[in-house]
């Protein structure tokens, strides 16, 4: 791998052990995959934020790279945490919180903004073309695929060294030849609904693996609808972008999905056998602001029911923002959680075992990650089942 | 990756992912259903085709580094970005690119990871007839 006087000079350890350690970690990867360079990135997006993913292992190495004087050189988001101060800190014993708290003190210490969330890009869109360094894959798949801006899908790790280096390994989709569709989905159904096209996201995950699916057939809708697509494709499969049209296309593999397999697919991840689940949960990924007022629209002159929590899950930022509707979803008797996740959120240990949610993703991956068995369905479904009446 | 050791080999046919598959209190494999589950990794030559699962894996790695009870050295049939990301930041010597069917349980082996050579200094003495 080519390095420049300056990279070559880090990577020897002239600007310490933190740096060193991190450039090598880039190289060494660049090497892995066959990159001949490092390139500067515009941003970096760091996920293993959640304590309850990450345990303590990770503690002692953050804690050692910002006592090196580890400092990111780009603009650094991170993931959501595992509780937050206001609602679920309150239930949950100080022995959970305290490590919580450490874990983002290290990342301070070294300049990440402590955004906790999975939508870093409606913090700031990233520019058409530029290259980034993000580490959460449905991020991920919404910046390459709605934005068109570059990101392979990191790990926590690689996220964070290329944040301290502010450059990562030219690989993978950093490079145009690898952005190129080689199967072609044909939709012969016409997807309704959010759901619907997170269901096609897991359907898709699982058949395409890592190749990029040209998809033919998809509705004219929202961004707010296609994440959900972005954040289910990511989940099932290591699929990095989609494409929307197929007249780029060769002759490329070809598949066809019809109503019948999407109606399977949201069966086969709705398992709870209730219609009363013990949470209701929107916002994965976090919220958009437009999301925020739509659910505010349908949470007008409603309760929420003895026996089921309303949990809506977004960032800070966009909680500050959204002022008048988190009012109006918490008079509703909800509860507005910002800089959660609550697939990494410690939804168990609050007696949570039934989880109906308008997120495929986190249908998905609530009985490995939450314990807990869900129900997959529309956000006007989720809310009917979360009110009295 | 750089740094040289010799050590005892442990052997696995299996993948390993570090999150949850390993316990980081003693270093032991505790994966059910593994083919090393209640092995311990500390000071071992560690032989495995190549890591999966979460990222956080690398730091679990660091973790059983400062603990003691990190391998002395880690060949891998292909590398992949855990074990790779985890070997840099634990200053684990690490290699790849090798056909690990010809180490066993047992022998005794030098890693030069500077060099990227195997040595295979001594085998595990044959106690039975193995089928």
């Amino acid at each position: 791998m080519y390095l420049t006087r300056e990279e070559e000079s880090i990577y020897d350890g002239s600007s310490g052990w933190a740096n060193q350690t991190c450039i090598r970690i880039l190289v060494r990867l660049g090497e892995l995959f066959n990159a001949e360079k490092l390139i500067p990135i515009d941003s970096a997006h760091v996920s293993g934020v959640s304590y309850k993913t990450l345990g303590d292992a990770p503690i002692e190495f953050l804690r050692a790279l910002a006592d090196a004087d580890a400092r990111v050189k780009v603009r650094t988001t991170l993931n959501p945490q595992s509780l937050d101060s206001h609602y679920l800190g309150k239930k949950l014993p100080k022995h959970l919180q305290e490590p919580q708290l450490d874990i983002l003190k290290q990342f301070k210490r070294m300049g990440l903004t402590q955004s906790l969330t999975c939508t870093p890009y409606y913090l700031q869109r990233p520019k058409r073309g530029s290259h980034h360094a993000w580490a959460e894959s449905s991020a991920v798949v919404y910046a390459n695929s709605l934005l068109s801006a570059w990101t392979n899908r990191e790990g926590g790790p690689s996220a964070l060294a290329a944040a301290i280096i502010g450059k990562t390994p030219d690989y993978g989709i950093h490079k145009t030849e690898n952005r190129q569709p080689n199967v072609t989905v044909k939709i012969e159904t016409k997807l309704k609904n959010e759901t619907e096209l997170g269901a096609l996201g897991i359907l898709l995950g699982k058949t395409v693996g890592d190749k990029i699916p040209a998809i033919k057939g998809l509705p004219t809708t929202s961004k707010d609808r296609l994440k959900q697509l972005c954040a289910a494709i990511a989940a099932s499969g290591m699929a990095n972008m989609f494409h929307f049209d197929c007249s780029r296309t060769k002759e490329t593999e070809k598949l066809s999905v019809d109503s019948h397999q999407i109606k399977q697919t949201i069966e086969e991840l709705s398992t709870a056998a209730t219609n009363q689940p013990d949470l209701v949960f929107l916002g994965c990924p976090h919220c958009s602001l437009n999301e925020m007022k739509r659910i505010t629209q349908l949470t007008e002159g409603k309760k929420v029911r003895a026996g089921t929590e309303l949990w809506v899950c977004t960032s800070c930022h966009i909680r500050q923002m959204a002022g008048d509707y988190v009012k109006k979803i918490e008079r509703a008797g909800g509860h507005v959680l910002d800089g959660v996740c609550t697939v990494v959120s410690w939804t168990e240990k609050l007696g949570i075992e039934t989880i109906m949610t308008n997120s495929a993703k986190t249908a998905y991956y609530a009985p490995t990650l939450n314990k807990a068995e869900p129900l997959l369905a529309p956000l006007q479904d989720c809310l009917k089942a979360a009110f009295q009446g | 990756m750089d740094g040289t050791c010799t050590a005892e080999a442990l052997v696995s046919a299996k993948p390993i992912s570090f999150l949850g598959g390993v316990d980081p209190a003693d270093g032991r494999v505790i994966e059910k259903n593994h083919d090393l589950c209640g092995a311990c990794i500390k000071d071992k030559v560690l032989v495995f085709p190549h890591g999966h699962g979460s990222t956080v894996g690398s730091y679990v790695m660091y973790s059983l580094a400062k603990k003691g009870l990190a391998p002395a050295a880690i060949i891998n049939q292909t590398a992949d970005p855990v074990v790779v990301v985890g070997a840099i930041i634990a200053d684990i010597p690490m290699i790849d690119q090798l056909d690990i069917r010809r180490i066993k349980t047992g022998d005794t082996v030098e890693v030069d990871g500077f060099k990227g050579v195997v040595r295979i200094l001594k085998r595990k003495e044959n106690l039975g007839t193995c089928t």
